[in-house]
């Protein structure tokens, strides 16, 4: 597993990178061990818009459902279609198999609150 | 954290953290949910072998002089036919014929240890258990013990099973046959030995004080490499005997559901003389003499999303049910679940068909998960084919 540099985190174990002018979104390894395997990832629509701390998709593992949500509000303009039929690649690497990519509608402020990956470490540790 | 300090412990509680378990608390203990992962555990156990610590569950002694009167003013079964060195899976009904638990009565007798039935129940239960039988003894010359603390249980399920209790060198007197007991020594240790499970496979289910836990725990683990055993957890245990079509008390057994209702009808003697508790209505219901009030049903989820426990159940765009346990089923790569359906408000023609498994089996039905509705298929269970060796 390899740790993107760059990544910011939410205390709610969301990850988000920034990409040009969009971000990826993805559960933190630390949230991904905790649900185990994951079994099917209920995704919102594209082109739907998100405020920050919504939910915006849903994580099945065998065990329970796990809500995600929005580290920073904006627009979803494409999900990881590679995880509708291969669910089991978050657990393998949290950090390739992001869920969607957003394009932030208040980036700046939206990420203030947000950990730096070691920080967040401390935090949950 | 207060609670985690009230949690009890089973004596492999260091060998799971050892093991890299991941704990959870279960009826009042703490016990392993999953080591390295609930798919792994769950099919090893059903390709190779997996081992369970059950220790949480109870143990109940019960000897007298009316030991057999007793247990059958208690049970649908009839523990008349019960042989010596054989099981019967029971239930406890209460008055109304609803249940207090479910458990695997034993015939222990001639084993040289004070009991002449040895009861098996579920470890949630066991207070409500005791209070239970003690009340019920009243007019008995019986004795019931609980023996819940001084026991600790082991069960090792799957094909390979068998081999490995061919390899502990246990010196059986006889067979140990599907839904048998007998009494055994591993090395100098007296155990008893079980061929009784909860996932569906062959396997066995073995007894002994709690100073021998560790010890017969990894004399059984050592076997990792020749017969490819791991520690399996709750998770594993859950989606196991989920697909074997199994209930789990407080899930599909309740106080409020009689075993017709809760689909044990099978288990049901027609013809058992003696009286027991809520023998009217439960007899009637199994003959088709009185109504179901409500029943138990297994579905598959025709879509990906997982129907779990409460989430309510609609037929023809009402609500007529919830969802009892659902999981994803790691051998059939589906969704499936238990739900119970309500009788009271249904129309005459639907509880009709729903009565008639002809009809039922392959109704669809809508659950409803994070506000949306999804069609789910009434099935048979088991959900797969159960590997017993008889």
């Amino acid at each position: 597993m390899n740790i993107p540099e760059g990544i910011l985190c939410s205390k709610t174990h969301e990850w988000v990178l920034e990409e040009g002018n969009q971000v990826l979104i993805g559960l933190t390894d630390w949230a991904v061990e905790q649900l185990g395997d994951v079994v099917f990832v209920e995704f919102p629509e594209v082109g739907s818009n998100f405020s920050k701390d919504e939910v915006f998709a849903t994580i099945e593992s065998v065990k329970a459902a796990s809500e995600i949500y929005m580290p920073v509000a904006g627009e979803v303009v494409e999900i990881n279609e590679q995880l509708i039929n291969s669910p089991e690649l978050i657990n393998e690497d949290a950090y390739s198999a992001w869920l969607v990519k957003v394009k932030p509608s208040n980036y700046q402020e939206d990420i203030e609150g947000l950990m730096e990956y070691d920080d967040y470490k401390d935090e949950v540790q | 954290m207060e609670i985690l300090k009230e949690a009890k412990k089973t004596c492999l509680y260091d060998e799971h953290i050892k093991l890299g378990a991941k704990m959870v608390l279960f009826g009042g203990w703490l016990m392993p949910v999953q080591y390295e992962g609930i798919i792994k555990e769950h099919n090893a156990t059903r390709e190779f072998a997996g081992l369970f610590d059950v220790s949480h569950m109870g143990e109940i002694y019960i000897k007298g002089k009316e030991s057999l009167e007793y247990l059958q003013s208690i049970v649908p079964q009839d523990i008349s036919n019960l042989k010596e060195g054989f099981a019967v899976y029971c239930q406890l009904p209460n008055k109304e014929g609803g249940l207090v638990d479910d458990l695997i009565v034993y015939n222990v007798k001639n084993f040289e240890i004070d009991a002449d039935y040895l009861v098996v129940i579920n470890a949630s239960r066991i207070n409500d258990d005791i209070l239970f039988m003690w009340e019920e003894a009243k007019n008995f010359d019986v004795q019931i013990v609980n023996k819940s603390d001084e026991f600790s249980m082991l069960a090792l399920q799957g094909p390979n099973s068998k081999f490995i209790v061919d390899n502990l060198g246990l010196k059986l007197e006889v067979q140990p046959k599907f839904f048998t007991i007998q009494k055994a020594k591993f090395g100098d240790i007296p155990v008893l030995l079980t061929r009784t499970g909860y996932t569906g496979e062959d396997g066995f289910e073995i007894i002994f004080e709690n100073k021998y836990a560790i010890e017969i725990w990894n004399k059984i683990l050592s076997y990792k490499s020749k017969f490819n055993v791991v520690p399996v957890g709750l998770g594993a245990r859950d989606t196991l005997r989920l697909e074997a079509g199994l209930p789990l008390y407080g899930h599909e057994l309740n106080e409020n559901m009689t075993p017709v209702e809760s689909s044990l009808g099978f288990f049901i003697p027609n013809d058992k003389k003696e009286n027991y508790n809520g023998k009217s209505l439960i007899l009637a219901q199994k003959l088709g003499q009185k109504p179901l009030r409500r029943k138990l049903f297994s579905f598959i989820m025709e879509d990906r999303q997982i129907a779990r426990n409460g989430c309510d159940v609609f037929v023809d765009g009402v609500k007529v049910g919830y969802v009892t346990s659902g999981a994803p089923s790691p051998t059939l790569g589906r969704n499936i679940g238990f739900c119970v359906i309500e009788f009271a408000n249904l129309s005459s023609s639907l509880v009709t068909r729903l009565n008639n498994p002809q009809e039922s089996l392959g109704m669809i039905i809508q659950v409803m998960v994070r506000n949306k509705l999804y069609d789910a298929k009434l099935t048979k269970k088991p959900f797969i084919k159960k590997n017993y060796e008889r």
